[in-house]
């Protein structure tokens, strides 16, 4: 049984007056092994936030179940909440108390001795950098210091599963990369992770397996390489060529050329920018070369590349990843 | 239970740090109109001189209700704010009702530490500006006391989860001021039967209760309400705003 089981869950927002019922998720089946770092992409509105909601015990989903640890979260969400901890979309610590505070009370909350969740607190604002900001009022911190206090007070109670739910949104680039960092060491020490994202890089740089995720479905689910790889063809070579005649139709019927893009003209390099998916193989280049020159163009540059995540997505969504 | 206690510490903890403004906000109220109606107006003959040992539990009632309306409703307001703080809460090991009782628990406690704040106040008060001495009965008052503090946080929660926060402006101006009219404050119950049939659709104002045991407790000598209706109104309006409330709560926080 994996750690975290989510099978069928569904979730229907129901119908006010004016507006229908929303579908906000249709059918999500994963599992989260012990220890991983899992990601749900996806762009906004895709219902990864709903994902968490329903394994969280904040939204109540419609059908469907989720286990943590076998624990049924609807059946039994007293048990299910010790067991995970959650960093949410808006900053939400509670205003009328001191950052110490917020930390000691969360531990007083799932009932943690005194000495323990003095002592918890000290070492987590020293983990999370924040051991002088312990007096403050937490209005008072910057947006990258009050997501640290989020992950702080998350972890207070020692929980089996973090969730994340677009922890870097609004962050500025060097708070995100500390942010970044700081969810790599938790990983390191064993905790199951799971983030929700619509931002590639974050994705790819720290999830172990991805979820894409589009109206309410899960599209696929693998390792950010294994995504990439699945591409067609597995690479990426784009040439800029000056030709009289369009060179697509001929380019792609070349062995090893699974599909050409015209990209457009590209100021730098001059010519025009062609992007084929090739399967890389002996001779591949020198076909590539020999079909230019055959008809009568000039080569201006090549580039082999790796695709991104963002290729994946807008390969399998027909469309680009809404920020 | 833990997670019950830890919660309810931590309103209290906040409260206490916020204790001398509610201290001031509880107390102006009630010593403001026991200089009016208890020594000015008197003495200008333009009020009975028994309207100012009818006033007394009237006042008190009046102070727990507010006390404990807003004891749940202004911190609801930040809880249910766009950034939900109230999340915290939920994700604790508790259940959302177990939160709700909670919330009207605290509530309940500050519309208690103010009734018998103001209580004391008004006694000495009343008995500098116009001699006039109420002697309660302490363990009458007490239970009826805490009672009403439920009742009042109750119906803070219900009308919090109920009415957005742009309309409780109004909630003071069309819910909680013609219930402070109509609730018997001024006036004793017993004394509407001049109004025939119409005295019991006072009934229908929870505070009527909440002004009526005060009577029974602080002025055992004025005429107060039968205690079999009196108390089979409190605990019903208790349970029904708990109900209520609780409901929408529940509502309110789990989508």
């Amino acid at each position: 049984m994996p750690r975290v089981f989510v099978q069928d869950l569904v979730k229907t927002y129901p119908g006010r007056r004016k507006s229908p019922p929303v579908e906000a998720v249709r059918g999500i089946s994963f599992g989260v092994e012990a220890g991983e770092f899992f990601g749900l992409l996806g762009p906004n509105g895709a219902g990864k936030s709903t994902t968490i909601g329903c394994i969280n015990t904040l939204v109540r989903p419609t059908s469907g179940r989720v286990l943590i640890d076998g624990v049924d979260v609807v059946a039994a969400p007293r048990e299910a909440k010790r067991r995970i901890a959650v960093v949410p979309q808006t900053r939400n610590l509670d205003r009328d108390l001191t950052v110490r505070e917020v930390l000691t009370y969360h531990g007083r909350y799932f009932g943690l001795p005194a000495a323990e969740r003095e002592a918890r607190a000290d070492r987590l604002l020293a983990e999370m950098q924040i051991e002088d900001k312990g007096g403050a009022k937490p209005l008072t911190l910057s947006g990258g210091q009050q997501q640290r206090v989020m992950i702080a007070r998350a972890l207070m109670h020692d929980p089996r599963v973090l969730l994340l739910d677009e922890p870097t949104t609004g962050l500025d680039p060097q708070a995100r990369r500390m942010l970044w960092e700081t969810l790599r060491g938790l990983h390191q020490k064993g905790l199951t992770l799971i983030l929700t994202t619509h931002y590639m890089e974050e994705a790819d740089r720290l999830c172990e397996r991805l979820a894409i995720i589009d109206h309410g479905q899960i599209l696929t689910v693998d390792t950010p390489a294994a995504l990439k790889k699945g591409l067609p063809g597995g690479q990426i070579l784009d040439v800029w060529v000056d030709a009289a005649a369009p060179l697509g139709p001929r380019l792609s019927t070349i062995a090893g050329v699974i599909r050409v893009e015209a990209v457009g003209q590209d100021g730098q390099d001059g010519g025009e920018r062609l992007r084929l998916f090739v399967d890389p193989g002996d001779g591949l280049l020198d076909r590539v070369l020999h079909a230019i020159r055959d008809a009568g163009g000039l080569l201006h540059h090549v580039s082999l590349t790796s695709p991104s995540l963002e290729d994946v997505y807008i390969h399998l969504t027909g469309k680009e990843l809404r920020e | 239970m833990t997670a019950f206690l830890a919660l309810l510490r931590r309103d209290l903890h906040v409260a206490s740090r916020n204790a001398v403004p509610l201290l001031v906000a509880t107390l102006t109220q009630p010593i403001l109109v026991v200089l009016v109606f208890g020594n000015i107006l008197p003495r200008l003959h333009l009020v009975a001189e028994e309207f100012r040992t009818v006033i007394v539990p009237g006042l008190m009632s009046i102070t727990m209700l507010m006390a404990g309306v807003q004891g749940v409703l202004l911190p609801l307001t930040i809880d249910l704010s766009g950034s939900r703080e109230v999340d915290e809460r939920i994700l604790a090991p508790i259940t959302i009702l177990g939160v709700a009782i909670e919330k009207v628990l605290a509530g309940a406690i500050h519309a208690g530490v103010a009734g018998l704040t103001a209580l004391p106040a008004m006694m000495v008060l009343m008995h500098r500006v116009s001699g006039v001495d109420v002697h309660p009965h302490w363990a009458v008052l007490a239970p009826l006391a805490a009672v009403s503090g439920v009742l009042s946080a109750a119906f803070g929660l219900t009308l919090g989860t109920h009415v957005p926060p742009r309309f409780s402006g109004l909630l003071f101006a069309v819910v909680l001021g013609p219930l402070m009219l109509f609730g018997c404050a001024y006036y004793p119950w017993a004394a509407l039967g001049a109004l025939g049939p119409l005295q019991y659709l006072f009934l229908l104002n929870p505070l009527v209760f909440m002004s009526e045991a005060m009577r029974w407790g602080v002025t055992p000598d004025v005429p107060h309400m039968p205690p079999p209706i009196l108390l089979t109104g409190l605990l019903g309006f208790v349970l029904l705003f708990t109900f209520l409330g609780a409901r929408s709560f529940e509502r309110r926080t789990i989508l």
